[in-house]
């Protein structure tokens, strides 16, 4: 009878190791994170006030990037800066990445990856987008080069922003399903920049809200002196149309997506 | 007599734990009342219909590819019926014109992926698992044989 205990007991303990060793998650795969300027920015567009534009570089530096886990699901709109992650993997470092690398068809920018992430659905994201302190950026989080054209009228641009941003992000609504994340195989997570946000997008309705929100070129273009338009968010702030700075700075938080999905956004 | 009632026992504990929980006797109200429509209403911010908006539809077992695809109608609905075998979270993805969205909709109760057994894992468990009710049979026969 002894004996019959004594392997009843060793089988319930062995089960509980078990299941200790499934609540620690040895399980693990690669999660990728990548940064996409889309279309928008690899082909250049038609702003909403008929400024082609096209661009050379779109710098943007990312830290403190984190992909989770979440169940009941984050919710941009209503869960704000808060993520309650049940699992989360933290890519290290800070990366400056342009957005405009590539040809017209290039894929979207691998920012780095976690190569021992814990499987699972990652459905939520965050990043900061912080002032460089090095490189072809710095000093900003955001630097816009191009050239933008209008009939006769040419700029060349370069639009320095030196405010600091810090989104949250839900589950990527795209095409494909991100995140999805399996033993030995690897996922992706997305950070999306829509850049017609700024400038509008001649190929939408104008009384479009994405139309009627954005400040369009135009108030760029108003600042520049001999086709060479050079200017950081301090500059902006004193001689751009007052009106048009402020849809500018409604509209620098609203950068940044997962896909088509918004974000919450907190200026740091 | 006992042999008898640790066999009925055993067997009853198999079924329970190996048959669906669907019970056929119990028939169509049950069914029906698990796989009524759900039915989503896709709107811009403005609140204007989604009028074509392609409907992606997950089911809680397979969140990498599309349990069903659809379009919305000229009022932004589309009606589905989640398979009642398949509980948990389902996830409704809207997309038109570059603007989309995602909700989760909680069908009987379930949770979303938040880690899955590796293959170590899973034999690990079988091994426990037979482990104890070996444990357990030998505990009985036992003492069927000290009687």
């Amino acid at each position: 009878m002894r004996t019959g205990i004594m392997l009843l007991l060793l089988g319930l303990v062995a089960a509980s190791l078990a299941m200790g060793s499934i609540g620690c998650g040895a399980a693990t795969g690669t999660l990728q994170f990548y940064a996409n300027g889309e279309d928008f920015v690899r082909q250049g567009f038609e702003s909403k006030d008929g400024w082609d534009i096209d661009f050379d570089h779109i710098y943007v530096t990312l830290a403190e990037v984190k992909g989770y886990h979440t169940d009941p699901a984050y919710d941009a709109h209503e869960d704000g800066a808060t993520i309650n992650g049940k699992v989360t993997a933290a890519l290290a470092g800070t990366h400056t990445v342009d957005l405009a690398a590539g040809g017209a068809d290039a894929d979207p920018i691998l920012v780095g990856e976690v190569t021992d992430a814990k499987v699972a659905q990652y459905n939520a994201i965050s990043w900061k987008m912080i002032n460089a302190t090095s490189g072809d950026a710095n000093g900003y989080s955001l630097v816009i080069i191009g050239t933008a054209t209008k009939g006769e009228d040419n700029v060349d641009f370069t639009i320095k922003v030196e405010t600091e941003y810090a989104y949250y992000g839900g589950e990527f609504v795209g095409d494909v399903r991100l995140g999805v994340l399996e033993e030995g195989e690897a996922a992706e997570l997305e950070m999306t920049f829509h850049f017609d946000h700024i400038f509008g997008d001649a190929e939408t309705e104008a009384d479009d809200e994405l139309n009627t929100g954005a400040p369009g070129f135009q108030p760029f273009a108003d600042l520049a002196v001999d086709e060479v338009l050079n200017i950081n968010m301090a500059q902006i702030a004193a001689d751009m149309d007052e009106t048009a700075y402020g849809l500018l700075l409604d509209m620098l938080p609203t950068l940044g997506h997962v896909g088509e999905g918004h974000c919450h956004c907190e200026e740091i | 007599m006992g042999r008898r009632w640790l066999v009925l026992c055993s067997l009853s504990l198999f079924l329970a734990l190996m048959l669906p929980v669907t019970a056929y006797a119990h028939g169509a109200d049950i069914e029906y009342t698990i796989s009524s429509d759900v039915e989503i209403t896709a709107t811009y911010d403005t609140g204007t219909p989604m009028d074509g908006g392609q409907v992606t539809i997950y089911a809680p077992n397979d969140p990498a590819n599309p349990w069903q695809t659809g379009t919305c109608d000229a009022e932004g609905k589309y009606s589905f019926t989640p398979d009642p075998e398949i509980p948990g979270v389902w996830d409704v993805q809207v997309r038109l014109a570059g603007h989309g969205d995602i909700v989760h909709i909680d069908v009987a109760g379930g949770s979303s992926n938040g880690g899955s057994y590796s293959a170590l894992q899973i034999v690990l468990m079988s091994v426990c698992m037979a482990w104890g009710f070996a444990g357990t049979a030998l505990y009985f026969m036992r003492k069927r044989s000290a009687k």
